[in-house]
């Protein structure tokens, strides 16, 4: 009989893989839509056919055809990549952390990000090179963000409480902004308004070469966290059953830190400091998925923060168009409601 | 128990930055159930931890199965030992089959795929702890009792030689504490799994482990059979008892009475006593009784609850006792008739409650004594005169 019941529950316990797949694929499907949308839609109105015939020909000297291969495309691809790569840099701080409440931004690391860049930009180190490159920026901005995890994993480890880590991260945050704020009082005005402008966030003006950075290291970078899905879902049961199974933590830490500041010192130095979206996507990742397991998980925050990130994108350039709204506005709404909704299930349950 | 040694320490000093535990010399034999006993705070978590090699040893070294346990790599140190902490966090959005799976984790490959093999290690850890029908469920919705079954599993599924657990029935209810201890007694049996836990119950222990290791005041005071080790002088030593006694024979903690609430004179015999002796040490008495046999379960528990008790030896006369049994009914607030109505024992008794009589004592009759609820309602009765 106890076999019986045990024979029936056990294909039940196996994830089950088909809903799975119809996730993926839905999700997959819309962010192609939205992509197409992307490029359809702008501040100056063409037919589908009109923006077709113009994708088909990259070699056009139009108008139109400069909009959409300079501006709509490029903007387009990297919001979806923008979106992908915050989504699972907040994805591998919440696994380190054990606590659903962080990301990229809400702990000060795009902040560090954001200074590192502004030193880059406003100060002219990057004179020696003919104009700041994107790969000067990014490393800035990769060593910024890593400064940055690495002061708040120190202070993190003094104090365990998972909100107090919220605060270091926003004071983090206060204290990047001033630096920042100083760098611009002191900068020549011509430099401002580009600088302003980034440090709202936002997918617009990427150029290129830009795009082929960001495609080549981010890609780099997230193959080389995929294949840490093992020790990665070794981690969900914390960090010393993770050493009492076999990994090698110490080293394993630095690796998640490292990989988790990249991705998201890289968004930054080309997008700017993008609110939330990795602090929401991977819980709208876990909860459309049903699980925790990174192996499945990684690939799925991917998806649904390129999704979210076109969305806010779309939004943002079209709400209130001509008028374009900042982009961390828009992901703020998104954002924002999840954090307090994560808060306030805690403090019910402690 | 083989006596092939699965874990040493030789010279060990376990700590912080401060020293905690010194001098450590100790060898564990393989498939017995070590108990690590010691009041809280004495350093059995910090020399668990040593010895899973969550913390370096300050001095001396540690081997498992003939190897140094620093210089081991750590997927094969995984093979070996797995261990359950503390912590009890709850991984949300995993069942537990998967949380279980887990486990598997130095057996699987680059990817963490699981065999079919390892899903059959996982339905068995899950079968080995009774807790096959908790696999589809998600581990953030299970109780302590069976979240702490889970955990075991996924320990299990690591198909070790030594499990270390760090008081793996804290906090549970009282039937999956008992649950929790028959588990890890039967893994020491049928798979000959070394299993070294902390644990608070001194009773428990005695009657789960092969081997106890005592530790207090910074060195380890012994280590050996539980029933040479634990005696009711060393238990009391190690927890520094001063109102309760372990007794060896009943393998249980009693506790006494201070003796505030004045003395009791119990007669009593073949059992009949101890639930007597009881209700007055919980009402804060002390107890004289007799006249006893030796051997006689009441003069177990009257020896734990620190009693006056008379006890007769094998071959002796008990009329030779009845002179300072009938004295020590001078001081006592009340008699209890307690003991047995018929035979040699019961006429002995007669006589002590003949003695208290002329005494002007107030005597418990059997027909209350019998009834302990009665018997509790008449003493608080007496007390309140």
């Amino acid at each position: 009989m106890s076999s019986e019941t045990t024979l029936a529950a056990i294909p039940s316990c196996r994830p089950a893989v088909a809903p799975r797949l119809l996730a993926f694929g839905a999700m997959a499907a819309l962010v192609l839509f939205l992509m197409c949308l992307n490029i359809r839609i702008g501040s100056i109105s063409y037919s589908t056919a009109q923006v077709w015939d113009a994708l088909c020909n990259p070699a056009g000297s139009d108008n139109l055809s400069f909009i959409v291969w300079k501006i709509r495309l490029p903007r387009a691809i990297a919001a979806v990549l923008g979106g992908a790569f915050l989504a699972t840099s907040g994805l591998l701080l919440q696994v380190y952390f054990r606590n659903p409440i962080v990301g990229p931004f809400i702990l000060g690391i795009s902040s560090g990000a954001t200074v590192m860049t502004s030193l880059v930009m406003l100060t002219g180190l990057g004179l020696g090179f003919a104009a700041v490159s994107p790969y000067l920026n990014t490393l800035a901005a990769c060593i910024g963000a890593y400064g940055v995890t690495l002061l708040v994993v120190t202070i993190a480890s003094r104090v365990k409480s998972g909100v107090t880590l919220l605060i270091v991260g926003l004071m983090m945050g206060y204290l990047c902004s001033a630096v920042t704020a100083i760098l611009t009082a002191l900068a020549e005005k011509e430099r401002i308004k580009g600088f302003v402008l980034w440090t709202q966030g936002s997918f617009a003006g990427f150029s290129w070469p830009e795009i082929q950075v960001m495609l080549g290291l981010g890609g780099l970078l997230m193959a080389c966290i995929y294949l840490l899905s093992k020790p990665l879902n070794a981690f969900l049961l914390g960090e010393e059953y993770a050493a009492s199974m076999g990994v090698n933590i110490r080293a394993f830490r630095m690796l998640i830190l490292f990989l988790s500041s990249s991705l998201a010192g890289l968004v930054t130095a080309m997008a700017g400091p993008v609110a939330f979206v990795g602090l929401a996507v991977p819980h709208m990742a876990r909860l459309s998925l049903g699980t925790s397991d990174n192996r499945v998980l990684i690939p799925g925050a991917c998806l649904m923060g390129a999704l979210v990130a076109s969305l806010c994108d779309l939004i943002a350039r079209t709400w209130l168009s001509p008028v374009e709204l900042p982009l961390s506005s828009i992901t703020a709404f998104f954002g924002a409601p999840i954090v307090l909704i994560l808060l306030l299930k805690r403090g019910m349950k402690p | 128990m083989n006596g092939e040694i699965v874990l040493s320490c030789t010279d060990l000093c376990v700590g912080y930055k401060r020293k905690v535990l010194s001098d450590v010399n100790v060898a564990f034999e393989a498939g017995c159930f070590i108990a690590l006993l010691g009041p809280n705070g004495v350093g059995k978590t910090t020399l668990l931890r040593t010895l899973s090699r969550h913390l370096k040893p300050l001095s001396g070294r540690v081997e498992i199965l003939g190897r140094d346990l620093q210089e081991l790599p750590a997927l094969e140190l995984a093979r070996r030992m797995a261990v359950v902490l503390t912590d009890k966090s709850r991984p949300p959005l995993l069942s537990v089959f998967e949380y279980v799976a887990l486990g598997r984790y130095p057996h699987t490959g680059f990817m963490g795929r699981l065999t079919p093999r390892d899903e059959a290690a996982v339905d068995e850890a899950l079968a080995a702890v009774a807790a096959s029908d908790l696999a589809p469920r998600l581990v953030e919705t299970l109780s302590d009792g069976e979240r702490q079954k889970a955990v075991l599993a996924r320990a299990l599924a690591q198909d070790p030689k030594l499990l270390l657990l760090d008081e793996p029935t804290a906090h549970l209810d009282l039937k999956h504490r008992v649950e929790v201890m028959s588990i890890l007694r039967d893994l020491c049996r049928t798979r000959g799994l070394t299993v070294i836990a902390s644990l608070h119950d001194v009773d428990v222990a005695a009657k789960v482990s092969d081997r106890a290791l005592l530790v207090k005041s910074g060195r380890v005071v012994d280590y050996g059979l539980p029933e040479r080790v634990l005696t009711s002088r060393a238990v009391a030593d190690l927890y520094d008892f001063a109102e309760a006694d372990f007794s060896r024979h009943l393998g249980s903690i009693e506790l006494r009475g201070d003796g505030r609430a004045g003395r009791a004179f119990v007669t009593a015999g073949l059992g009949h006593g101890a639930e007597i002796f009881r209700l007055l040490a919980k009402r804060g008495m002390t107890i004289s009784t007799g006249i006893l046999a030796e051997g006689d379960l009441d003069s177990f528990v009257a020896e734990a609850l620190g009693a006056t008790a008379f006890v007769r030896h094998n071959g002796d006369a008990a009329e030779d006792l009845l002179p300072q049994a009938t004295a020590a009914l001078d001081g006592c607030a009340f008699v209890v008739d307690g003991g047995p109505q018929t035979g040699a024992a019961a006429e002995i008794n007669r006589r002590i409650l003949a003695a208290a009589r002329e005494r002007g004592l107030p005597v418990l009759p059997r027909e209350t004594s019998a009834d302990l609820a009665k018997l509790a309602a008449a003493m608080d009765g007496l007390a309140a005169r």
